[in-house]
């Protein structure tokens, strides 16, 4: 039966994982390496960074960007952290809400022009956010959201994507407990909160990450909306260091590696969770 | 138990009166869904149709209908055809971004498969410890930061002293004196700076479809490739004639969809090369956020260039619900 299957400890078995390693060693090095090359970049100083060629390693390490960015009162990094927090979690908490409510509802009801509603939101999935930026633009400056954080939120109030995941999750969950809720008394409202809700602990946190991620990350529809510095979140504030301190490049390094840590030190504790919802999320 | 299936019953005899409650409660919650999506999804989309067949600029005083007619003229079609065969520069420009746009997808979804494909089958074969650890760091650079990441490449990227030249120089190789702005600088067609994005948007976005392919590899049987191995197969003819064969749905659906996104790709060309040098890596996405926001153009003009990259991206969308839609089984 083993006959042709390579033996554990035989030489090609060896060779073969050994191989193996080492291609995924050399891929591991060529992802984590530029990482890696502006963290030590980041502690050099400046006459360090201007160095023709520079060494990889800094010889005096400083940690005096990161002082000059935290404390320097020009710099309104405090305030652009806070927006960017601001933002990222109100639409986590919204986003969670409209998706897990408006889930339940495709899910465990009957109603006439069910079907169209749940098109109208396929059709929000498949159109691409640049086909229709310029219109929302154009809304927001009419709604009087210019310029404000609030149009970062507003506009993002319903997420279809979450809305099919969501009704995805509850559809499987079994009927009996509803109708015993039902029995007892319940309001369909009191259903949704007292027994759909405390089940939904999991995919609530999938979609709850995925959204502060993206939202903390996202550029292109912040860079169209605000304009003054205190209103910026971080990734234009990265940007603006990038245009403003071309002959410090100290301060850009340490403001982007900034903007990577809070999302790093989400992922260290949630990387499996999240690649595995990444994964799934390809496929429904 | 008893008392259970005595009120069942009287549900069900008025279940009438119970639906009608539950139909209520179900328009309540989604109607102002909808209306929220129309506002927001809908309203836009038809707005952007619209504005693209008048002449649009919104300090132009217009009509109480979107602001469209008055000074912001009804041109029909005109703005599709100055498009596709215009001569202003606009049109020159966004021409040139569609063969890019069409360019960079061409050279990114084979680099992408290349890398990922291998990477996963080997990543599929090692121990379950080493295998989530891996994993995890390749999937790094897909849930950083945009921004971050162009300004690491902007490190990797500098000419004399960024990362890349000093490799080049080590290893004995004359790095180029400018890797993201001489425009003269071309291997097959392809603009160095081209080659450049390509290669940093490749390192950004691979652990996505890596992960994908892993998931994918680990729900093949493993009693199919143990029968292809006691048939006398090596691990090339495994991985050829099993793997690839049963992983062609997969492979078809990820490659669709790094089409799709490879098609939006926006930050890293805005801030990376700026479109340039001689707009070499102008795309169909910098175009319009140029025209309509940068320069402040003919709104009209940019809202027919994103209805052109709609229909393409809508024609590979449906392409990619087809694939979903075939049934397979192993």
């Amino acid at each position: 039966m083993t006959i042709g299957i390579p033996k554990k400890n035989s030489v090609g078995f060896v060779l073969g994982k050994s191989g193996a390693y080492i291609i995924l060693i050399i891929g591991l090095v060529a992802t984590l390496l530029p990482f890696f090359y502006i963290i030590v970049s980041s502690l050099k100083n400046e006459a360090e960074l201007r160095q023709t060629p520079p060494d990889f390693f800094p010889k005096e390490p400083t940690l005096k960007h990161y002082i000059t960015i935290l404390t320097d009162e020009k710099i309104p990094l405090v305030q652009n952290l806070f927006n960017s927090i601001f933002v990222s979690l109100s639409r986590v908490v919204i986003t969670l809400f409209t998706s897990s409510f408006a889930g339940y509802i495709f899910a465990k009801y009957h109603f006439k022009g069910k079907d169209l509603a749940f098109g109208v939101i396929l059709i929000q999935i498949m159109i691409p956010f640049q086909v229709v930026m310029i219109p929302n633009y154009l809304l927001v400056v009419k709604l009087g959201l210019i310029d404000s954080l609030w149009a970062l939120i507003i506009p993002a109030f319903v997420d279809a994507y979450g809305i099919f995941m969501m009704k995805q999750f509850i559809e499987a969950m079994p009927g009996e407990l509803m109708d015993a809720a039902r029995i007892d008394g319940a309001s369909e409202f009191g259903i949704y909160m007292k027994i759909i809700l405390p089940q939904m602990g999991p995919p609530l946190a999938s979609l709850g990450i995925f959204t502060f991620m993206s939202t903390w990350n996202d550029y292109l529809w912040p860079l169209i909306v605000l304009t003054s510095p205190e209103k910026r979140t971080i990734p234009l504030l990265v940007v603006w260091f990038q245009t403003q301190h071309v002959s410090n490049q100290g301060l850009v390094l340490a403001a982007s590696i900034l903007t990577l840590l809070p999302i790093f030190f989400v992922y260290i504790f949630l990387q499996r969770w999240i690649v595995d919802q990444a994964t799934s999320s390809a496929f429904k | 138990m008893a008392i259970n299936t005595f009120f069942k019953k009287e549900i069900i005899s008025d279940s009438g009166k119970l639906m009608a409650k539950q139909r209520r409660f179900a328009y309540t919650g989604i109607v102002p869904i909808l209306l929220y999506m129309g506002l927001f999804t809908l309203f836009p989309i038809l707005w952007a149709v619209i504005m693209s067949f008048f002449s649009y600029t919104p300090i132009r005083e217009g009509s109480w209908f979107l602001g469209l007619g008055g000074q912001n003229p009804f041109v029909g079609i005109k703005n599709y055809i100055e498009l596709f065969s215009g001569t202003g520069k606009p049109a020159e420009v966004f021409r040139l971004a569609v063969k890019n746009t069409f360019l960079f997808t061409a050279l990114v979804l084979p680099m992408n498969l290349i890398i990922t494909l291998p990477l996963a089958v080997l990543l599929e074969s090692i121990g379950e410890r080493f295998k989530t650890l891996f994993r995890a760091i390749y999937f790094l650079p897909t849930i950083s930061s945009s921004v971050a990441l162009v300004i690491i490449w902007s490190y990797m990227y500098a000419p004399g002293w960024g990362l890349l030249s000093i490799m080049f120089k080590t290893i004995g190789l004359v790095p180029p004196k400018s890797w993201l702005q001489d425009p003269n600088t071309i291997y097959l067609g392809v603009p160095l700076a081209m080659l450049c994005v390509v290669v940093a948007h490749v390192w950004q976005d691979f652990g996505y479809n890596l992960v994908i392919f892993v998931a994918a590899l680990q729900s093949i049987p493993k009693t199919l490739r143990e029968a292809a191995r006691v048939d006398g197969a090596n691990l090339w003819q495994e991985f050829w004639l099993v793997v690839v064969p049963l992983l062609s749905r997969t492979v078809m659906l990820t490659s669709v969809l790094t089409v799709i996104s490879s098609l939006q790709v926006f930050v890293i060309f805005q801030l990376l090369t700026r479109g340039g040098p001689q707009n070499q890596t102008q795309t169909m996405v910098l175009s319009i956020y140029e025209n309509a926001f940068r320069f402040a153009n003919n709104l009209g003009l940019s809202s027919a260039m994103s209805m052109i990259l709609f229909i393409i991206i809508l024609i590979l969308t449906v392409t990619q619900f087809r694939i979903l839609r075939t049934e397979w089984e192993y």
